[in-house]
């Protein structure tokens, strides 16, 4: 019971992450290789607003969620937009794409160590236990679980009851449509692009409450972002959901019934299994 | 009106198109008939701003130069096209669809009595708004493509082949819409190979041959025509 428990708390945290790759992919379609250190920098930030003033973390997402989507803005105007000018094909673009976040990752890498340093960071932030259904958990878990749920159902509702995230989806759906309704589909996918990072910085907010980090560890959530990707698709931000939470609960599962050493090793398991058996993802369909 | 003025076209080294000059008015129905291949769609895409146009040629829309705008900035200048794939959003439903066509800016202020127009011109989609649209009959999609382009409040209607692939009774309804909606006062262009048809609604044509426009006459004159009966109407 109490695995299950902790694999809820921890997918919802990366359902938030699998909406900003789902931002970035299904709607700007660029894989974005430097993901997970966009997560890792809002942590670094939310450490060290947090040393510093001492309030709750949660104050730091005012000041994080804005940044990220300057700078994630500012990346999709420099850094793709002349690739998306210059590819000839999506297939050309998506590997121009995986090269350059690729080597954005190292910059953004170098910058956290720069700053911050290289050692281990954590802070003790409501480090007290709740009880559910009698077992103890991490307040700060649950604190972030639902900041995670309440950014995650706004977003959705954004995408879903208002004009300009119907207009993100009908470029998700459709880019080549999108022009034809007016949809300006380089300034919609800007906007994904920003938002999506911008989310994923909130993630890594979140997280830092319970994690301790240090500037190296972006390339581990890249690789559970992808690993979402695959398992949902990009289509549907349900699917992803439901990927997210999946791979929460395996892998809270293998960390306390086997290894906790193991844990990355068995999300790939899962990972190539779905890959070899549903290559189209759980609610993906087959592609015509 | 949306005029044309010697517009050339080239995919690499081959000529799609050259030197087309057209107009299209309000309130009238213009029909292009050409053979497989003639550039009919291009012509559209050139339109539409989805493909470039070779210096020298332009565009006009109103008088306003509009040639080298994007594709989204023809849609705000009064131009819709519905695409030879119809260009909806499959995943979306029938009432995203349309709402979608309301994006432009020229078409926000009138959005629910274009709504109510293309509901009442379409009633099956009225009773379908939550259905997705990828599960829907070609001719449904048909009647989303169109209603979506209505919802732009358009002041010339672009139609790539609409009748194609619809049983025959549905192309006389699909015929019959067009008439009620040029009575609206929209000017539509059609490009058809359905010549009877679209000839018996239209009120002038052109024929296209080999990226040439090769004749422009009243549809009835057209009709009669003894080249055209044998070109395009198969007698
Ligand atoms: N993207 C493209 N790249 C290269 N050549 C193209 C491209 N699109 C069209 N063509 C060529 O340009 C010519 C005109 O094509 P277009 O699609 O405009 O014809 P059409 O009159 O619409 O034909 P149909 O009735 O079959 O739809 C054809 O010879 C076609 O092969
Ligand atoms: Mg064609």
């Amino acid at each position: 019971m109490d695995i299950i428990i902790i694999g809820l708390l921890l997918g919802a945290t990366y359902a938030l992450m699998a909406m900003g790759l789902q931002l970035q992919y299904g709607v700007a379609r660029i894989m974005n290789l430097a993901n997970g250190e966009m997560l890792i920098a809002g942590a670094f930030g939310t450490f060290w607003f947090y040393t510093a003033s001492n309030a709750s973390p949660f104050y730091a997402l005012i000041g994080v969620i804005p940044l990220a989507f300057a700078v994630n803005w500012a990346i999709y105007r420099v850094l793709i937009v002349p690739l998306v000018r210059r590819a000839r094909n999506q297939g050309q673009l998506e590997v121009d794409c995986i090269l350059a976040t690729f080597g954005l990752s190292f910059i953004l890498v170098g910058i956290l160590l720069a700053v911050f340093g290289g050692e281990y960071l954590s802070y003790s932030y409501l480090a007290r236990p709740i009880f559910i259904l009698g077992e103890p958990y991490g307040l700060n878990r649950v604190a972030a679980f639902i900041g995670s749920l309440v950014l995650c159902l706004g977003l959705y509702l954004w995408l879903h009851r208002t004009r300009p995230g119907l207009a993100l989806r009908a470029v998700s759906v459709n880019p080549a449509a999108a022009g034809l309704v007016s949809i300006n589909v380089t300034r919609a996918s800007a906007l994904a692009f920003a938002l999506g990072g911008a989310v994923t910085a909130a993630g890594g907010v979140l997280l830092s409450m319970f994690l301790t980090f240090d500037a190296s560890l972006g390339v581990v959530f890249t690789l559970k972002a992808l690993i979402i990707v695959i398992l949902g698709g990009v289509s549907d931000i349900r699917g992803a959901i439901l990927a997210a939470f999946i791979l929460g609960l395996a892998e809270t599962t293998v960390a306390s019934l086997v290894d906790p050493g193991l844990t990355l090793a068995a999300a790939y398991l899962l990972f190539m299994a779905i890959l070899l058996v549903r290559p189209e993802g759980l609610l993906g369909r087959r592609s015509s | 009106m949306l005029e044309s003025r010697g517009i050339s076209v080239f995919y690499g080294r081959h000529r799609a198109l050259e030197d087309v000059s057209l107009t299209v008015s309000k309130g009238e129905i213009v029909v292009m008939l050409g053979a497989n291949g003639a550039g009919k769609s291009t012509f559209l895409r050139a339109v539409a701003g989805q493909v470039r146009k070779r210096d020298g040629g332009s565009v006009l829309m109103d008088g306003h130069d509009i040639t080298r705008q994007p594709a989204h900035e023809i849609v705000e200048a009064g131009i819709a096209l519905v695409p030879e794939d119809r260009g909806i959003f499959a995943d979306l439903t029938v009432q995203e669809n349309l709402i979608l066509g309301a994006y432009p800016r020229r078409a926000r202020p009138s959005e629910t009595e274009n709504m109510d127009r293309v509901l009442s011109l379409f009633p099956k989609l009225g009773e379908r708004r939550k259905q997705l649209v990828r599960t829907m009959s070609g001719g449904e999609r048909q009647m989303v493509a169109i209603g979506r382009a209505m919802m732009s409040a358009p002041t010339i209607l672009m139609l790539d082949e609409p009748s194609l692939g619809l049983a025959p009774l549905l192309c006389t309804e699909l015929f019959r819409t067009l008439a009620r909606i040029k009575d609206t006062g929209v000017g539509i262009f059609l490009v058809e190979q359905n010549a009877r048809q679209s000839l018996a609604i239209a009120d002038r044509g052109y024929l296209l041959d080999n990226g040439h426009i090769v004749g422009a006459d009243s549809a009835t004159n057209l009709a009669n025509d003894e080249k055209v009966r044998l070109a395009y109407l198969g007698a």
